[in-house]
């Protein structure tokens, strides 16, 4: 599952470097609309839906990867 | 910067963030230099249809205040507006229509006079998806992002598609072979009467491509003829085969003689004073075309099968790619004439106190065809576009026209025509049977542009008695609710049909086929 997180994540931010430890506050591209982004594009590979107020705590890799363990 | 977009919201998951600049939402303050521009605005989303329409009718006042103030030579590229979310609380309620349509017509006028306009049809992008998958409520809620962001990447397959087309140089001239091209057979041994045009197949394929290909003349494409024939030959049969459509006087220079083709095009380049860059080249011979291509590689050599069925795809191929740019404005020249045609017929009304003479004195004639290889694609394509008289709305591909009938559902189209003007093929019905003697109408749908005089009773009342004839009895219906289509809501009420259920969104009906229907006398229904 890291990796498929990762991969969207890489994609989307245009990061290659991007890592586990990748969050709002250290990665420079992930502003409100990449974050939009990075939830379609989330639940387009998982198959999953994010209420708002999920949507809105998904800040880091690791916060997001919790919800999908959740989810899946 | 490749785009700068003024936007009124939410649509970077549409237009990336490579290259691109966005205005602040709704902002014209800020224009900075570009050399394109896209003008994005829609409807935003307000249950006051009043102050919608009134939002519209400011976003033309902002457009032009940003044309005044960009470059002469910049190009704008602006989006029709399209209605995204309208629930008018009251059925009579048309302000955002009538608004958006406003808007949408003004800018058609306003890319005839503005050389920067470019125009982009939303809706072919918008028709393709229900009300529920345009809006996604939870993104609308969380990022203002009307617009579905789940619809980005599809947008920007088409968008990319739409960028080429915008891009492309348009032809001027094509360049056509005689023999197998023009018409079926060779001239030189089968003789004027012995070409194939003009009857059955292949004549009648020949002769489609030809009328299509002088609707392209018309439209201002230049047509020439580049053949290995004897002239006099060649002119004979243009002045002598009564089924011929093209004609001397349609082709603007030939060049028709035993002469290398590369030579003759140069020559037919040089005497109409062209390029050789703005010429496309038709044969069905492979090595004529491997030969243009080699010698003149600046000439567009579309590859073409030789058989005479794939001339009319050959056809599409050639308007889609080379002989129109974006076709708004061409379109719209047609649509003027049309609506040229509304008009007198608007007046012709007036001068009929009664309105049963006035729809006599129309001489309205419907032809009536099943399915076909040539009228599939348009089928196909009313079912997709086709909003507001469609009674089911279900959106159907040519593949799925195709495995309908070869599932044996009858499937007919209607060609309207009147003393004004031929509409052409504007309705459909489509039909699935169900047991012995029962039949389903999936689809009934007809183009907004022929209401008013009946013609869609007429129509069903056709069918109706064609498969009564075959030994229907009885026959299902429904009307599915979308958002655009309640004008049709009771279409089968008043066509007798029995109301059997009810929901929010579907109403079933049942006829049974009693008796023939009687059709109005001053339609003259013919079957082809």
């Amino acid at each position: 599952m890291d990796d498929r997180i990762l991969t969207i994540m890489r994609d989307i931010f245009e990061d290659e470097a991007i890592d586990t430890t990748c969050s709002q506050g250290n990665c420079e591209k992930w502003d409100s609309l990449h974050h939009l982004n990075l939830i379609c594009e989330l639940e387009d590979e998982f198959d999953v839906e994010f209420e708002p107020e999920e949507i809105a705590e998904m800040t880091t890799f690791a916060k997001v990867k919790e919800m999908l363990v959740s989810k899946c | 910067m490749k785009y700068f977009i003024f936007r009124n919201q939410t649509i970077e998951p549409f237009f990336g963030d490579s290259n691109v600049g966005y205005s602040g939402y709704g902002d014209i303050s800020v224009i900075p230099d570009a050399n394109s521009y896209v003008w994005f605005y829609q409807p935003s989303i307000t249950p006051d249809a009043k102050v919608v329409s009134q939002e519209v009718g400011n976003y033309y006042d902002k457009l032009q205040m940003v044309l005044q103030n960009i470059s002469q030579d910049a190009c704008m590229i602006v989006f029709t507006l399209d209605i995204l979310f309208n629930v008018p609380v009251t059925g009579d309620d048309f302000d955002v229509q009538s608004a958006i349509c406003d808007f949408n017509a003004k800018i058609f006028d306003l890319a005839q006079q503005d050389k920067r306009i470019r125009l982009v049809d939303f809706s072919e992008f918008t028709s393709r998806y229900s009300v529920d998958q345009l809006v996604n409520w939870k993104f609308y809620f969380t990022t203002q992002a009307v617009l579905n962001p789940k619809l980005a990447k599809e947008f920007k397959v088409w968008w990319a598609h739409k960028q080429e087309e915008l891009a492309l140089k348009r032809k001027k001239c094509l360049v056509l072979d005689l023999d197998n091209v023009l018409w079926g057979g060779i001239l030189g041994e089968e003789g004027v009467a012995g070409i194939k045009i003009g009857g059955d197949y292949p004549g009648n394929a020949f002769t489609l491509w030809q009328q299509a290909l002088l609707q392209m003349k018309n439209s201002g494409v230049i047509l020439t003829v580049c053949s290995k024939n004897n002239e006099a030959d060649v002119l004979e049969a243009w002045e002598k085969n009564p089924f011929m459509v093209l004609r001397k006087e349609h082709i603007s220079a030939w060049r028709i003689n035993w002469q290398d083709k590369a030579t003759n095009i140069k020559e037919l380049a040089d005497e109409l004073n062209i390029g050789l860059d703005s010429m496309v080249f038709v044969d069905d011979n492979p090595t004529e075309r491997e030969l243009i291509r080699q010698v003149l590689p600046m000439v567009e050599v579309p590859e073409f099968s030789g058989k005479p069925y794939d001339l009319m795809p050959l056809f599409r191929k050639l308007v889609d790619r080379y002989f129109r740019i974006y076709s708004i404005t061409d379109e719209d020249k047609v649509k003027t004439e049309q609506y040229r045609a509304n008009v007198n017929r608007k007046a012709a009304q007036a001068a009929f106190g009664n309105m049963e003479d006035y729809l006599r004195s129309l001489e309205m004639k419907l032809a009536i065809m099943p399915v076909n290889d040539f009228n599939c694609t348009r089928i196909a394509q009313m079912t997709q576009k086709t909003n507001q008289f469609n009674l089911t709305t279900h959106r159907y591909t040519e593949n799925d026209i195709k495995q309908m009938t070869n599932e044996g559902c009858p499937i007919y189209a209607i060609s309207v025509s009147d003393r004004f003007g031929d509409n052409g093929i504007t309705g459909e019905i489509i039909l699935r049977p169900k047991g012995k003697d029962r039949m389903i109408i999936d689809t009934f749908l007809l183009s907004c542009r022929i209401l008013g005089k009946g013609i869609e009773f007429a129509f069903l009342d056709t069918i109706l008695n064609l498969i009564a004839d075959k030994g229907v009895k009885m026959v299902e219906a429904c009307y599915i609710k979308t958002a655009k289509n309640g004008q049709v809501a009771d279409f089968f009420d008043r066509s007798g049909f029995a109301l059997t259920v009810v929901t929010d969104t579907i109403k079933n009906y049942l006829l049974e086929l009693a008796q023939p229907r009687e059709i109005k006398d001053y339609f003259r229904i013919s079957f082809k």
